[in-house]
């Protein structure tokens, strides 16, 4: 047992807009003893671990949903073999703490795809660490989060890059209303074995009313020659000039307002989401945005 | 059907100082005729077509709008575009990730809904869309792409007549629609224009040059200059402005 005191405050680097030890304050947490991240450490609440093998050449998909109770906390290891292909779905949608940390190899020539839609919680963090061990593998991360007032969303996630000809592709789109708070940490690592990795993380987000938060940290840390890499990074506000076009069109303030958000953030949802969960995510957005009909 | 009187406003942006633009302008538009309004630059040819349609940043201090009887500046925007008054933007705008017939679809329902009229239904619209993009000579795919996005300026002006065409709006304004285009799209959107021409329907059409009156001939032509009309007169001012330029029409010193 420690107390919460222990554990990562704001004063820690890359806890600073998510402070794990106030969230998690006046509670016994339990900590599993050894080395892993302090996510997958944390045994208090609801609990899940899993340990995901893709066999070389196999193709697996899994839905996973986060924040179902009071406190709920994930940790996944997801060892994706040579030639092996595995794809993640996460959907954080209530609860008041919601945590969860995905660890993640890759083989040679090994794909990993994984899409979140957060609509954050008191507390809510989802954690990714990848670590690219064989050549030619190949990463997709979309994110989408939505936080309203008094939610918190931290989609923080890592690669690190070990063997060449890597491809990683990260695109991440968020709002946020008046008291909501949005967090993105992205950090692509390229170890000096890792040429000609091609990578590209992409974080855009909109704060729809006054007093919305959001933090964003891209990191590229680079120790090869020969890679391709590239960031981009945006907070605005809505486009008051396309608002009133579609208005002028005939459209409702709030229906013009929830156009443009909406296909800010459809724009995020990858092309390989099955059609099912592709209609569930966009309804989901579409009531959040309240123009559900 | 339209009528403005005496009307003052002024420009508020969000930083920099106020300035007023339009200082007493006085026109009635009646149903049916087409009007023009030509002036120089600055002289409040846009600022004019964003007061009548409601855009936030201009400010009435004087005067006022009549529409059908009824008092326009108290209406939203979207308010008034239902009541039929459509503008075709001097810069339409680029709307990423919505489909040019999603959003006209949703933008024709979204009137109705005001009007208190039914939806329209899915095999009616690709009707209507079919023989407007006709109509325009618009290559279908195009109304399938997200509007105005990558569009050049041409394509935009032809996309704003087509909405135009879908939405049969009563009363017109169009913002320097001729900017933009060659001369055969230029008939081409003329052509569009006039097939809208009718009873009950009106236009004002703003522009600098008269080459556009060639093709979508006014009832009226108005000069405005420094925020008023200082001339008015018929299709043959716009030929004398085309010939001896702004300031020997108006008799400037």
């Amino acid at each position: 047992m420690i107390a919460a005191g222990a554990l990562p405050n704001r004063r820690v680097e890359g806890w600073r807009w998510s402070d794990l030890s106030a969230a998690l304050a006046d509670r016994d947490v339990p900590m599993i003893p050894g080395d892993r991240h302090v996510l997958a450490r944390i045994a208090i609440g609801a609990r899940r671990m899993a340990g995901i093998v893709v066999n070389a050449g196999e193709t697996r998909t899994e839905i996973e949903r986060v924040g179902d109770d009071g406190v709920d906390t994930r940790a996944l290891e997801i060892d994706v073999r040579d030639g092996a292909s595995m794809s993640l779905v996460t959907i954080q949608q209530d609860g008041d703490v919601a945590l969860a940390h995905r660890k993640v190899r890759l083989g040679q020539g090994a794909i990993f795809r994984q899409f979140i839609i957060a609509d954050g919680a008191r507390y809510a963090r989802i954690e990714t660490e990848i670590d690219v061990a064989g050549e030619g593998a190949k990463i997709e991360l979309n994110g989408v989060y939505l936080v309203a007032k008094g939610r918190h969303a931290d989609l923080t996630s890592q690669v690190t890059l070990n063997a060449e000809h890597a491809e990683v592709r990260q695109l991440v789109r968020g709002v946020a209303r008046k008291g909501g708070r949005g967090v993105f940490q992205g950090r692509f690592k390229v170890e000096r074995a890792a040429q000609k990795t091609d990578a590209k993380m992409e974080h855009n987000a909109l704060l729809l009313e006054d007093g919305a938060e959001v933090f964003a940290k891209p990191e590229l840390e680079i120790y090869a020659d020969d890679v391709q890499c590239a960031h981009g990074n945006t907070a605005g506000q809505l486009d008051e000039a396309a608002i009133f076009y579609l208005r002028q069109r005939g459209l409702p303030e709030i229906e013009a307002r929830a156009m443009i958000t909406r296909a800010f953030l459809i724009e995020a949802l990858p092309g390989w989401l099955d059609e099912s969960v592709r209609t569930d995510v966009e309804t989901h957005i579409d009531a959040w945005l309240g123009t559900a009909s | 059907m339209l009528e403005l009187y005496n009307l003052h406003a002024r420009v508020v942006p969000e930083d920099g100082p106020q300035r007023e633009i339009l200082k007493g302008l006085s026109l009635s538009v009646p149903a049916g005729e087409v009007h023009a309004i030509m002036g120089p630059n600055g002289s409040g040819k846009s600022t004019l077509s964003y007061v009548l349609t409601g855009r936030d940043g201009y400010q009435v201090t004087e005067g006022s709008v009549l529409y059908e009887g009824e008092d326009l500046l108290a209406l939203a925007p979207e308010v008034r575009a239902a009541k039929g008054l459509f503008l075709s933007f001097q810069y339409p705008l680029e709307i990423a990730g919505v489909p040019v017939m999603t959003f006209v679809r949703a933008a024709m329902n979204a009137q109705r809904k005001q009007r208190g009229e039914p939806e329209v239904s899915a095999p009616d619209f690709l009707k209507l869309s079919r023989i407007a993009a006709q109509q325009l000579r618009i290559d279908p795919d195009m109304l399938k792409r997200p509007l105005n996005v990558g569009f050049s300026g041409g394509e935009k002006k032809r996309l704003e007549i087509y909405q135009m065409l879908m939405l049969q709006p009563r009363f017109m304004i169009l913002d320097e629609t001729d900017s933009g285009l060659d001369i055969d799209a230029l008939k081409v959107v003329a052509d569009g224009v006039n097939a809208l021409r009718g009873e009950g329907r009106s236009m004002l059409v703003i522009t600098h040059y008269q080459r556009l009156l060639d093709y979508i001939k006014p009832d009226r032509v108005h000069i405005l200059s420094a925020g008023r009309i200082v001339k008015s007169g018929g299709p043959e001012l716009a030929h004398e402005l085309e010939k001896s330029g702004y300031d020997t029409v108006m008799g400037a010193p």
